[in-house]
């Protein structure tokens, strides 16, 4: 009788907590609904893990953070210690968190300059895709419509980008990728030559030319993937950090929106909100 | 039920009671986010769909009968489309109440907090839409 009862609390536990993960974390689709065909849409949802993840392949696509789509959060790194060459350059950029439209030097928020890499992997990144051609894996990103070549043939990364050389690679908003099949699920991609006019995040963290960027996805089941980023760049950090962990999920239908910064947008809500919102040098909402 | 399905369930729901988002807050230092600003009466003038951020411009009569003209910003139109906006939600002449975070400098401008229809429907904004300017995607990952 004492086990039937014990028995019957757990069920009860499980019931509802079930049902709250459901609700919080799935939201299956109904019965009758109908998913659009040429539209994302957060309520066309991969449920559960869709089974094991295929061997060596990441194509298709896939919704990030705050997409609506039960994509788990994310977890981004500590603040790393610099040198004082990076705590100098760091002190000259002013986020726009804290510093607002208004009073911001980051590149990006004004003109609708390129976030370059990393910044385009990891901020406002509500959508991903892959795709497989000759040689490489070409990356997508959803925000600014980007691709960055991912060359899988072998090659090393090039160790004079910026050099003064006549054959020297010229730094690049993107960089230079190469990757590798850790093992069959995840894939590993190193970067180094990215253009220093770029911010590592929107927290203002600068970097220089020779940083090596690693990116490391894990494809955990058929829905779930993995993301994580470090950077080792020695002139301006004491050691390697990461920049985070970030999650996405497989998209059913495969669709997901467009988002751009288009400059004559940003002109109208500079004109009409972000300058004259002003200011507030107090503030203190800085974010990594 | 198998003791392994009792722990992750368990497991799961304590990690989704637990886990809070990393606060985000994008450009939002420049408004007074202590109290929303309730305004009756307001006529919509223009809807902006655009990044980074949707626009309502609209029309308030002050105390002295004077019409102020506002703007207010929401979140990007792919942030808010989670949370139930589309790019025909807010019409020009609509008549509503809005409530915002106005600048701290106090000029007629604000970041949304939420706006009501003449229907009685509710759009909150997706990162400022709570109750004291909490976030309102925070389920709708």
């Amino acid at each position: 009788m004492r086990n039937l009862f014990t028995g019957a609390i757990i069920g009860v536990v499980v019931l509802s907590l079930s049902s709250l993960a459901m609700a919080q974390a799935a939201q299956p689709q109904q019965a009758n609904q109908v998913i659009p065909v040429w539209k994302y849409d957060p309520a066309d949802r991969a449920v559960g893990t869709g089974g094991p993840a295929p061997r060596r392949d990441l194509s298709g696509s896939w919704a990030g953070p705050r997409s609506g789509a039960g994509v788990p959060d994310g977890q981004r790194g500590e603040p790393p210690p610099m040198t004082p060459m990076g705590k100098q350059l760091f002190e000259q950029n002013k986020p726009l968190g804290k510093f607002s439209p208004a009073g911001t030097n980051d590149p990006t928020v004004r003109t609708c300059d390129p976030y370059g890499f990393p910044r385009n992997a990891i901020d406002e990144i509500r959508g991903l895709a892959f795709a497989t051609m000759p040689g490489r894996i070409v990356v997508l990103e959803q925000f600014q419509d980007i691709w960055r070549e991912v060359w899988m043939d072998g090659r090393e990364l090039p160790k004079n980008v910026g050099a003064t050389e006549k054959n020297s690679p010229d730094p690049k908003y993107n960089g230079y990728s190469v990757g590798h099949w850790e093992d069959d699920y995840t894939l590993v991609i190193d970067t180094t030559g990215i253009d220093e006019r770029t911010w590592l995040s929107g927290a203002g963290y600068p970097h220089t030319m020779n940083a090596h960027v690693q990116e490391r996805y894990k494809r955990t089941s058929h829905n779930d993937l993995e993301l994580t980023v470090t950077v080792d760049d020695p002139a301006l950090y004491t050691k390697p950090f990461s920049l985070g962990k970030f999650n996405f999920r497989w998209v059913p239908n495969q669709m997901l929106d467009e988002k751009l910064c288009v400059p004559s947008d940003v002109i109208e809500y500079l004109k009409a909100v972000g300058d004259p919102a002003g200011s507030d040098p107090n503030a203190n909402t800085g974010r990594f | 039920m198998k003791m392994k399905t009792l722990i992750s369930v368990v497991i799961v729901a304590g990690l989704l009671l637990v886990c809070r988002p990393v606060s985000a807050h994008h450009g939002a230092a420049a408004y007074d986010m202590t109290k929303a600003v309730e305004l009756k009466n307001a006529v919509v003038t223009k809807f902006t769909w655009a990044n980074p951020h949707a626009l309502i411009y609209f029309d308030v009569k002050d105390e002295g009968g004077e019409v102020k003209h506002w703007a207010v910003e929401a979140g990007s139109p792919s942030a808010i489309g989670v949370v139930g906006w589309s790019r025909n939600s807010v019409k020009p002449g609509d008549v509503v109440t809005i409530w915002l975070f106005q600048t701290k400098t106090g000029v007629p401008v604000g970041r949304l907090n939420k706006i009501q229809f003449a229907d009685g429907s509710l759009l909150r904004d997706s990162q400022t839409g709570g109750e004291n300017g909490a976030r309102t995607d925070d389920g709708l990952r």
